[in-house]
């Protein structure tokens, strides 16, 4: 114990291990562009949450409200009582809601009354993201088991990692734990032998194969990886909220400033990651530059940003599609491929957005 | 118009026949401040070397204040009126700046305080805020070149020469530089002055000559010029009848990443930078000089250590490594082959196999109990094939080959290691263009084989060329990346210099 101490205290005057403040570069499949800035918008909602397609349709979850994208227009399908956190399609028409994050239920139609399975408890706190495991079977993330899932900037500024990847099953209603003590997990995703799981905080993908070790599929994201769904082709669209900075990090190493930051200052000017951003001045940093021979250069990191990256069936970049910091269409957090066009939410101005698929391999490929 | 100073007329300098600058014609004015502009390799500072007497002209005219000058020596050029400032080089650290302003003036008999005082007076003069008895060595960067101009005015050259004057100093620095040169002009002082800032050049010449491949490509006055004028007039070569005519079509796909560098620091050169390398791609690397391209890759190779305190993190397939000495990074799969391979590349008294053979052996960080005669001798017989080494017979030593095959064999010193990760550091500089062709075709080939390669490379030409993906450095940092099929010259060098 002495000795982990000694050891942290070393690696945090030395700025090394895990007291390196060091943030990967968008270089390569993660060159920055400003192809999100160009989507088509669809429509400006309420609190849009995830989409989900059954290969025909698209299906929006905004606030409580579960619509439908059909004739150039949403149309509504139901109301909950409660926001949608994850929304995902199923096998034969199926579609699974996650309620408030607490509860999943299963409807054999989108329109049927009654659900057809019901998956509350089991310590379900943020439920985030849904995908299909097969027939029978839904892969769930749990992104932390103190924060609910629309305070997941506290969750990180408290460094949680209560996260759960979790397997629910439709026969038996039983809930499998596949993976646990996650750093905030936001995404999932069938992959050939398991499934592959979103890490924020650690920024990297994890994939989970029943009965066999984890193994890190994507890791030194330099931003917060979140909802995956399939891509046409192979492999997946994964969404990143926002990108890391080397500030945020370095708040992250600072716990005596981060909890007097959380006791004193209202969350929309922490100095944390953000969903849009450009609506206060006393927001930090993110309209600072330098003055360097009468040039003004910006310098300050980017507090929102919008990133959907183009992943390989081995979750390798292919191509990334970017919104920068003077962008708009930041904080996207689910995309889905549905003929042809790259399907978007934009949590950060709240729009649907959609993209033509054609050409952004080779316009953005490096 | 002001009267010239001094005028170059049709100089060429040729270095073992090789122009280095050749039919250059260039005026100086009196109190005018010029800029020297150009790439890497333009001719820049061998034509201030020439000014300055440190190298004399192979054919050409050099005058001074109308009349015939060749000085062959630092200290003619100074007893002419032209002194020279360099990067810090030539201060003696251990002594006093006293006693490096009156170096090479001493009498008989010196007496120290005396010394002071005319220092402290003349440093008064000129309004320059050094103790004459600090010890050079542990001033900073401005206050060392306050020294070497001092005495440039001691010396009362009537031309001082400023080589890349701003590269380590600080914004404030540069201000209080700026003030400095503008003063000097005042007093008649005519300036001339290499700067890879085109900012610094637009804001503090009277007039810019800009100089490539050697040759003076215009000299106007600096209203007449803004940024985008400079950038062409130092790229806009024609290149469609040489090595290089040909634009690349397609590009290597990324594999899987190999070295990420994230926040690497090594003050003063590296500075913050960050970047990948993924396999089976050319990553080409390209900076002006000072832009922390060859430091940051010497770190990755252990050849050169990152900074002690929150130096930033290096990742070798997703694992973070640091390395004191090259020869772990070499057991690890990193070659890195030199920039200089008269200094480091090779035992020039060795011969071929020996010096490819020492390449294997410094896989086994902890040497081998046994060597053997045979393995050298077959090594090195096949990397010599392989890489088309022309030698005269096998035993021959490396110092008899040329440029080229000398390359050649540090190439081939690196690749008997067997690397998934080459760095190769200005790889065709002062290679003839036959040896040019074959490097280039082994460059490609590693990167087909599915190697991690990266081109540092100062002639943009060949970056274009070769690379997949081109980095561009800029005070220690990469601050852009081009896909070669997106890349031009012109951008390039707008990145480099912004």
């Amino acid at each position: 114990m002495r000795l982990g101490v000694f050891r942290e205290f070393a690696l945090g005057l030395l700025g090394r291990g895990e007291a390196t403040i060091a943030v990967p570069s968008f270089d390569g499949a993660l060159k920055p562009n400003q192809a999100l800035e160009r989507a088509e918008i669809l429509a400006e909602l309420e609190a849009p949450e995830d989409l989900a397609t059954d290969g025909a349709t698209l299906f929006v979850a905004d606030g409580p409200r579960l619509a439908r994208w059909e004739a150039q227009k949403l149309a509504t399908v139901r109301v909950f009582d409660r926001p949608i956190t994850a929304l995902a399609c199923l096998p034969g028409g199926a579609i699974a809601v996650a309620l408030d994050g607490r509860e999943v239920r299963v409807y054999a139609t989108p329109e049927a009354a009654e659900p057809r399975a019901t998956f509350a408890g089991a310590d379900m706190r943020s439920v985030n993201a849904l995908a299909p495991a097969g027939a029978d079977a839904l892969y769930a993330t749990d992104g932390s088991a103190t924060r609910d899932a629309n305070d997941w900037v506290f969750d990180l500024m408290e460094r949680g990692h209560s996260g759960r990847a979790l397997r629910l099953d439709l026969k038996d209603q039983s809930v499998a734990v596949l993976a646990s003590g996650l750093r905030y997990a936001f995404g999932v995703s069938a992959s050939d032998d398991g499934a592959l799981v979103s890490e924020s905080w650690r920024h990297r993908l994890t994939a989970l194969s029943p009965g066999g070790p984890a193994r890190e599929a994507l890791t030194h994201l330099p931003v917060y990886p979140s909802r995956l769904s399939a891509a046409a082709g192979g492999g997946w669209w994964l969404t990143a909220f926002t990108a890391r900075t080397l500030l945020v990090e370095f708040v992250l190493r600072e716990p005596a400033y981060r909890k007097r930051m959380m006791a004193e200052i209202e969350p929309q000017y922490w100095i944390a990651p953000r969903l849009s951003s450009g609506a206060s001045f006393k927001e930090p940093m993110q309209g600072a530059h330098l003055k360097t021979m009468g040039v003004v250069k910006p310098w300050a990191p980017p507090r929102s940003y919008g990133l959907v990256v183009r992943l390989d069936a081995a979750a390798r970049p292919l191509y990334s599609l970017h919104s920068r910091v003077d962008g708009v269409n930041h904080g996207v957090v689910a995309a889905v491929e549905l003929g042809g066009w790259l399907y978007l939410i934009a949590k950060g101005p709240r729009r649907l957005l959609r993209l033509a698929i054609e050409g952004l391999a080779t316009e953005f490929s490096v | 118009m002001s009267q010239i100073i001094l005028s170059l007329e049709q100089a060429t300098k040729l270095y073992a026949g090789v122009p280095a600058i050749e039919g250059v014609d260039f005026e100086l004015r009196e109190g005018e401040i010029h800029a020297l502009v150009g790439e890497n390799g333009a001719g820049k500072s061998t034509l201030t070397k020439v000014m300055a007497g440190v190298v004399a002209l192979t054919s050409g005219v050099m005058k001074i204040d109308g009349a015939v000058a060749a000085p062959r020596t630092p200290l003619e050029a100074r007893q002419l009126g032209v002194g020279m400032v360099f990067q810090e080089n030539s201060l003696v650290p251990t002594m006093t700046v006293a006693q490096n302003l009156f170096l090479g003036q001493e009498r008989f008999y010196n007496r120290l305080r005396g010394i002071y005082i005319a220092a402290q007076q003349f440093l008064q003069s000129l309004n320059f805020d050094v103790p004459p008895t600090a010890i050079v060595g542990g001033l900073g960067a401005a206050k060392k070149q306050m020294v070497e101009i001092a005495r440039a005015v001691l010396n009362k050259a009537k031309v001082i020469i400023f080589d890349e004057p701003t590269a380590s100093l600080t914004p404030e620095e540069k201000k209080y530089f700026f003030d400095l040169v503008r003063d000097l002009k005042q007093r008649g002082v005519s300036i001339v002055f290499i700067s890879h800032a085109l900012e610094e050049a637009l804001l503090l010449a009277d007039r810019i000559s800009v100089l490539r491949d050697g040759r003076k490509v215009v000299t106007d006055d600096a209203d007449k010029f803004d940024r985008a004028r400079i950038v062409q007039a130092m790229v806009g070569r024609d290149l469609s009848n040489t090595l290089y005519g040909v634009r690349k079509a397609t590009v290597r796909r990324a594999g899987e990443r190999i070295l990420t560098i994230q926040n690497l620091k090594m003050a003063p050169m590296v500075r913050n930078n960050s970047l990948s390398v993924f396999a089976g791609q050319i990553t080409g690397v390209f900076g002006l000089v000072g832009a922390g391209r060859t430091e940051t890759f010497k770190i990755v190779a252990g050849v050169l250590k990152r900074d002690f305190f929150h130096g930033g993190e290096i990742l070798l397939r997703d694992k973070p490594v640091r390395y004191r000495v090259p020869a772990p990074a070499v057991k690890a799969g990193i070659a890195y082959v030199t920039e200089d391979r008269k200094l480091e590349g090779f035992f020039e008294t060795f011969s071929i196999a020996r010096n490819i053979y020492l390449g294997l052996l410094s896989k086994f960080p902890r040497g081998r109990a046994l060597l053997s005669a045979r393995e050298q001798a077959d090594s090195g017989k096949r990397w010599s094939e392989q890489l088309k080494v022309r030698a005269i017979g096998q035993g021959g030593r490396v110092v008899e080959l040329s440029g080229g095959n000398q390359q050649k064999v540090v190439i081939a010193k690196s690749l008997v290691q067997a690397p998934e990760l080459i760095i190769f550091d200005e790889p065709t500089r002062g290679v003839d263009v036959g040896a040019i062709v074959e490097i280039h075709e082994h460059i490609n080939r590693l990167a087909d084989e599915g190697k991690a390669v990266v081109v540092i490379s100062s002639y943009l030409p060949e970056v274009l060329a070769l690379s997949d993906r081109i980095l561009v450095t800029r005070q220690g940092k990469v601050v852009e990346e081009f896909s070669a099929l997106e890349a031009t010259e012109e951008k390039i060098m707008y990145a480099a210099i912004h």
